[in-house]
């Protein structure tokens, strides 16, 4: 406990000011993701440093990588069409994700988010993709159908609506929801 | 990034409960094509129906593969023809019927209803003349749903129509005998109808609508039974009914979103009015989709048996509760149907002699609809069959509810014998009914049971 803590304070005494963090923990590894602005340049092996110093008793690997200034919010072509949730279920086996995602990848899906994991042999994957506007979800669900006869998987295409309906309480709406897509889409 | 049990959960409602949308209804008003020449009358319903209609399939397909939500029937509902082709004779009433018939199979619903006439408190020519050929038309067309509304807690209960529908059951029945009765099967007689419904057979476009709207039924008593059999199973100690009761109303929550979902994008894309959502526990004769078996899952092992409306007393209640709080246009009918031959879990327990039409009729006072799909010997009397109408309608009127009567009279047919009707409308044993013909008498009173006194509010 306490490594956001860490991180977040070396930031701050540095001048920085966090536009975006993502974070998970995944098998007991810690992993952390942030977009920093500073007033003044920063050498990033030094940044990097200082931030492994601060937290050495977390045994942290850092890497700090200068953005240019062209890499605001994904440009609106990557996050054109539709939000779609993509689910894998089957049967656990090397190369599942990656014959997936060439898939999607030769059909101009744009993955933006995606977890997997395998419980007693059986694999799941959830995806946030967006559809481009000309392939309808009847044209990729019918694609990875075809895949999942040969991989003894089951693929299933919906509208991300769907979920935002039976798990918020939110007013129900149709059509794209209303999320802020540029900041979302980050491509993959 | 949505949860992965979310997104799982969702989909095993669809994929291994059976969530789906049971039916996209569309009512569109025919008041518009009302014309005293028949050719004219007729020729103006089939363009209205086919102007509003004709893209019905086409978007429900797209919408169907966009959410990846099964939507298993399309339907028209329009305005009770009772009133739309008043002043016609009855092959006037008849045409219009069969100009339903025509345009539902030409614009792909399965079903269209409101071949109908509203007759609480008093009847016109024009509802006397589609009640007179509800027996042809329920046994020469292969679509059209019809509806009577004989009862409003405002108005009391007609009883004169009752004992007309009495002798319409036999009649139809007769005329359908091959098929074990069907055609009675496309009737509903109502006390406090819904103008909303969107179920059949007791769809209707009601007074108060707009021209087109599109309602939705969602069923998914698959759903409901899983999370009850989930819960019960997994929780550390036996769950209480309250408990229960708030398992059932999350589903509720949920399948209610599903439809609101559809129905306001088919609405959208055809540029029609959103109507409602109606969450009712529709089942089908498949093993798992089943209202009984939800009940089993509370700990009603053999339906029949005390508790059993209790049960569905809460059933019905959670139901209510978890689509009221998911959206503000739940309407129709909303609850827990008992319709038994419909019902794997409920036909059973009729054939085990569990379940008795006594108890049905106590079950149908606290959940929607009523006495709904049961088989009775053929050989019972027009007026005893009036007598069953007219009990299950004194509880809607009494208790401001909705309730109904779809009751099949199988010709040549005893009690315990099999009544087969095929398809989504299952097979049950045929029920007997005690004490047939012993009120003969009461039902032959005719006129008008007045309203209660719980209806004067004003």
């Amino acid at each position: 406990m306490g490594i956001v803590y860490s991180i977040t304070g070396t930031l701050l005494d540095q001048g920085g000011n966090i536009l975006e963090l993502s974070q998970t923990v995944m098998r007991d590894y810690f992993t952390i993701i942030l977009a920093v602005e500073f007033d003044s340049p920063h050498d990033p092996k030094e940044l990097a440093a200082t931030i492994i110093e601060r937290g050495k008793r977390f045994n942290l690997r850092v890497v700090v990588m200068e953005a240019s200034e062209k890499q605001g919010p994904a440009p609106a072509s990557i996050v054109d069409g539709d939000r779609f949730i993509i689910t894998v279920l089957g049967d656990d086996a090397p190369g599942n994700i990656h014959t997936i995602s060439g898939c999607l990848a030769a059909h101009g899906v744009n993955i933006v988010d995606l977890h997997a994991r395998v419980v007693a042999n059986q694999f799941s994957l959830v995806m946030e993709a967006y559809l481009p506007s000309e392939l309808s979800p009847a044209m990729i669900r019918g694609e990875l159908a075809r895949l999942c006869r040969d991989s003894k998987f089951e693929a299933f295409v919906q509208h991300e609506n769907i979920f935002l309906a039976t798990t918020e309480p939110s007013p129900v709406r149709v059509g794209s929801a209303l999320r802020n897509q540029g900041a979302a889409g980050v491509p993959h | 990034m949505y949860r992965t049990e979310d997104v799982l959960s969702t989909l095993s409602m669809i994929r291994q409960h059976k969530l789906d949308v049971r039916t996209v209804t569309m009512g569109i008003d025919l008041h518009p094509c009302s014309s005293p020449d028949l050719s004219i009358l007729c020729s103006r319903i089939r363009e209205r129906l086919v102007h509003y209609a004709g893209r019905l399939r086409g978007v429900c397909r797209d919408v169907e593969a966009r959410y990846g939500i099964p939507i298993v029937n399309r339907r028209i509902a329009v305005s009770p023809i009772a009133s739309i082709a008043a002043g016609h004779t009855a092959e006037g009433y008849l045409a219009v019927a069969k100009t339903l018939d025509s345009v539902a199979a030409e614009v792909e619903v399965d079903l269209v209803g409101g071949y109908t006439a509203l007759v609480q408190k008093g009847w016109t020519d024009g509802d006397r003349r589609l009640i007179a050929t509800l027996p042809e038309v329920l046994s020469t067309t292969s679509r059209v749903c019809a509806s009577v509304n004989v009862g409003t807690t405002a108005a009391g209960i007609n009883m004169d129509a009752i004992l007309a529908l009495g002798r319409v059951l036999k009649e139809t029945a007769a005329r359908t005998k091959d098929h074990d009765g069907f055609g009675c099967a496309k009737l509903v007689i109502f006390a406090n109808a819904p103008t909303d419904n969107p179920f059949m057979a007791g769809a209707f476009h009601g007074s108060g609508e707009p021209d087109c709207v599109i309602n939705i039924g969602v069923s998914g008593p698959g759903v409901v039974k899983a999370a009850v059999e989930d819960m019960v199973a997994h929780s550390p100690s036996r769950p209480t009914l309250g408990e229960i009761a708030e398992e059932i109303k999350s589903t509720a929550f949920r399948v209610t979103r599903v439809g609101e979902l559809i129905g306001r994008e088919v609405a959208d894309r055809l540029g029609v009015s959103f109507g409602i959502v109606d969450l009712s526990l529709a089942p089908t004769p498949q093993v798992g989709d089943s209202v009984g078996e939800i009940l089993q899952a509370m700990g009603v092992r053999r339906i029949g048996a005390p508790g059993s409306t209790a049960a569905l007393a809460l059933l019905n209640d959670a139901v209510k509760k978890g689509g009221s709080f998911a959206s503000s246009s739940v309407g129709g009918l909303s609850g827990a149907f008992v319709a038994v031959s419909e019902d794997s879990a409920l036909a059973n327990a009729v054939e085990v002699g569990d379940l008795t039409l006594a108890k049905l009729e106590a079950m149908t006072a606290v959940c929607s609809v009523g006495l709904d799909m049961i088989a009775v010997p053929g050989d019972t009397d027009a007026e005893t069959l009036a007598a069953l109408i007219a009990d299950e309608i004194a509880i809607g009127v009494i208790n401001h509810k909705t309730t109904a009567v779809r009751v099949i009279p199988v010709p040549e047919k005893k009690a315990g014998e099999r009544a087969v009707f095929g398809g989504l409308f299952g097979e049950m044993a045929i029920l007997p009914i005690h004490a047939a013909g012993g009120s003969a008498d009461f039902v032959l009173q005719g006129g008008r049971i007045p309203a209660p006194l719980s209806s004067l509010k004003n």
